[in-house]
């Protein structure tokens, strides 16, 4: 804040200038942050979960094989998507 | 450092609010659907049992059926009110007689609860007593009866959602259609634009924020509607109008299978939350832009 300037006028500044991390540049299509890649990790999470239920455990494969493929792939989106 | 502790205090009602109407049941409906719970039952304490409700409800005829049914309507619902509000908004830009009235009966059926528009439709589409039945056997030669035809039942539901919501629609398209600045439409006609190409390479780029939004309530709330369908139709006839929300209703009440009804509601939650996210992404979200 510099000398004439009143506190208001230092809050726009600072609003002016906000301190955000640049959109990450990954191999998914859209700009995203850390939290975008953590919903979508566990939007698949879910949805992976829900076609294991339905169609592979019948077949005798646990759900904890579908947790680890999608925490393998949690972990692939958030470093590298 | 000072204007942070302000905005804090400033949003700490708004974050207290939500986390005790918002955070909290929505994390105690989540705790409840890997729960078998009849609280009314012989045994009403609340048994943990896994993931059970999820594997069931992946092989549950009736709310797949229902989830069907939902997502067709709110295909037809939501884009036939976007059409329907988008041609309104775009006459009441311009000036006609009766306009302030025309527009002020119009948006009326907002006001209206959902419960109130349901028995409403009810009493317009009982064969005996209803106008509607009776103006189009008369008119028409038609016999509608919403009890015994399926079509008809889900048509209706269609039209009174229409009815219903496309002054929301409508009033959101004029706040958009307003705000636009006139200098991009008058370069587009000194350069020889024709209308279909000054509708879609400049109106529906500059509304698109808004109709984005606008997609997202309508989308928000098509997928939870109950009181009017069951007031119309009761879900019938047979499962033809057994909306998801429906389907809850019935799960949860009648048969007070509360830990069911909440997994099947956090299932529709999550559905609600990834067509509004693929819709953003679609139409809105910033691109990567490689630069190799």
């Amino acid at each position: 804040m510099t000398q004439h300037e009143t506190p208001l006028a230092s809050a726009q500044h600072e609003d002016e200038a906000p301190k955000t991390q640049p959109p990450k540049v990954g191999f998914l299509p859209i700009e995203t942050n850390w939290f975008d890649r953590l919903f979508i990790s566990v939007v698949i999470w879910v949805a992976l979960s829900l076609f294991w239920f339905r169609f592979v455990e019948p077949v005798g494969l646990s759900i904890w094989i579908s947790n680890i493929i999608a925490l393998a792939l949690a972990v692939v989106i958030i470093r590298k998507g | 450092m000072h204007s942070n502790r302000l905005g804090w205090i400033l949003l700490a009602p708004t974050l207290v609010i939500l986390f005790f109407f918002g955070v909290l049941p929505f994390v105690y409906v989540v705790f409840v659907s890997f729960h078998s719970w009849n609280p009314f039952a012989a045994n009403p304490e609340m048994i943990f049992n896994g993931a059970d409700n999820f594997r069931k409800i992946v092989f549950d005829a009736e709310f797949l059926n229902s989830v069907g049914v939902t997502v067709t309507f709110v295909f037809f619902a939501v884009v036939s009110e976007l059409i329907v509000g988008y041609f309104l908004a775009q006459a009441f830009m311009k000036e006609f007689p009766g306009k302030a009235i025309f527009r002020t009966i119009h948006t009326l059926p907002l006001i209206m609860a959902p419960i109130i528009v349901g028995s409403v439709w009810k009493l317009m589409m009982t064969p005996s007593i209803g106008i509607i039945p009776h103006y189009l056997n008369e008119w028409f030669g038609l016999s509608v009866n919403i009890g015994t035809s399926s079509f008809a039942a889900f048509a209706t539901i269609v039209v009174m959602d229409i009815w219903h919501w496309t002054p929301l629609v409508t009033l959101t398209l004029i706040a958009a259609l307003v705000s636009l600045p006139q200098d991009p439409f008058e370069q587009a006609q000194i350069d020889g634009a024709n209308k279909r190409q000054i509708f879609f390479h400049i109106t529906v780029p500059m509304i698109a924020p808004a109709v984005v939004a606008t997609v997202f309530i309508r989308l928000m709330d098509a997928l939870r509607t109950v009181d009017e369908v069951w007031m119309l139709t009761g879900g019938g006839p047979g499962s033809a109008t057994r909306f998801v929300g429906v389907h809850i209703f019935r799960e949860v009440f009648p048969k007070t299978n509360y830990g069911y009804g909440s997994t099947i509601s956090v299932i529709v939650l999550y559905l609600t939350i990834v067509a509004c996210w693929l819709l953003y992404v679609t139409m809105l979200a910033p691109r990567n832009t490689k630069k190799d």
